[in-house]
């Protein structure tokens, strides 16, 4: 026997409002704990790239001073070989420049070229082209110029030219 | 007012999760966004201070490799041992001949070493003598020639006698310390 009109509808206990919340909150924190991931995912990755970029530095920075060292080796080095090169050309026109000086008239029998002298040994005819062809530049370059002359038997005189220039500055190597 | 009880529930569910919503927002998500910003911010200036660095680096090194280029030859004469047997063998034909000997070693003297050369050469070719000179700074080695420069007439020669310094990087590369030759 039937006490109703309508048809029994079945009770559920998610209702369609039920669900309709349901979906609206389920989406809703969906997307929270994705943007969450998501940060969290970028976070991480920041922290692995910071990693990469400081080690990048160091090592490029490793590199420089490297570099650097090899520069200022390679600049002293060229320093250092440009001040021997010109000593070396200062030495030979200094001993063209000598044997430039003596006349031929006068022998050399031996020459002593120090940094800061000269001194050397021979024989004149007499003292008086030593004193004029040699002594006289001699006394030109040299602030000191001391002779002195022993007599030959030929006539000749041996002489012995001792010559310094006043200067403290001379470069060591 | 008639309100059912799943009305009731549906509302107490609806605050629950809002409330976990709000709190998750600002409690999470929030500093977190506000941190990866920061992060962001400080990440593209390590990247904005290693392209400077990289820059830097590129100039460092186009410079060091000109360097190298324009003075090749002296990096490879500090570089090379020195061989005195080779010395004599590249410079004795401008003397009659060329005897080089190794002086000992003072403390102070790093860098380079110190050797005898005694020379004799003909009294008409006063001018062997000067390229000698002049092709000692176009060796395989960095050699300077000191004062004093002794030269004594003998006969109809010419005896010279100096010391000479020669640069090395290293001076335990200098091969032949002891080894000296008479042409």
């Amino acid at each position: 026997m039937r006490y109703s009109y309508i048809k029994p509808r079945k009770k559920t206990a998610l209702s369609k409002d039920m669900q309709l919340l349901f979906t609206f909150f389920g989406v809703t924190l969906s997307m929270l704990f994705l943007t969450y991931m998501f940060l969290l995912f970028r976070d991480y990755r920041f922290d692995q790239n910071r990693a990469e970029v400081l080690q990048e530095e160091r090592d490029l920075r490793v590199s420089i001073e490297t570099m650097k060292d090899k520069i200022t080796s390679i600049e002293n080095q060229n320093i250092l070989s440009q001040r021997v090169f010109t000593k070396n050309i200062v030495l030979k026109d200094s001993i063209h420049n000598l044997f430039d000086l003596v006349p031929g008239r006068i022998t050399l029998s031996q020459a002593q070229i120090m940094e800061n002298g000269l001194v050397l040994y021979g024989v004149t005819p007499n003292k008086d082209i030593y004193n004029f062809m040699l002594q006289a530049p001699l006394r030109s370059i040299f602030h000191r110029t001391y002779s002195s002359f022993y007599p030959l038997d030929n006539g000749w005189f041996r002489f012995v030219s001792t010559n310094y220039i006043d200067e403290e500055s001379n470069d060591e190597y | 007012m008639n309100i059912s009880r799943q009305n009731i529930y549906m509302l107490f569910i609806s605050v629950l999760l809002l409330t976990f919503v709000l709190i998750f927002s600002f409690a999470v998500l929030i500093p977190n966004g506000k941190e990866y910003r920061l992060k962001r911010a400080d990440l593209k200036k390590e990247y904005t201070k290693l392209k400077q660095l990289s820059d830097f680096s590129y100039d460092t090194s186009t410079t060091l490799q000109k360097l190298q280029a324009e003075h090749r030859h002296i990096i490879i004469a500090f570089d090379t041992p020195f061989s005195s047997q080779r010395f004599e063998k590249q410079h004795r034909k401008y003397f009659s001949s060329l005897k080089l000997s190794k002086l000992q070693k003072r403390e102070n003297e790093d860098n380079f070493n110190v050797y005898e050369v005694n020379t004799t050469s003909e009294i008409n070719s006063p001018k062997s003598f000067y390229n000698f000179l002049e092709a000692v700074n176009k060796s395989d080695w960095i050699v300077g020639v000191n004062f004093p420069i002794n030269f004594q007439r003998d006969g109809e020669m010419i005896k010279s006698s100096f010391t000479m310094k020669v640069y090395s990087n290293n001076k335990d590369k200098v091969k032949d310390s002891n080894t000296s030759g008479n042409l």
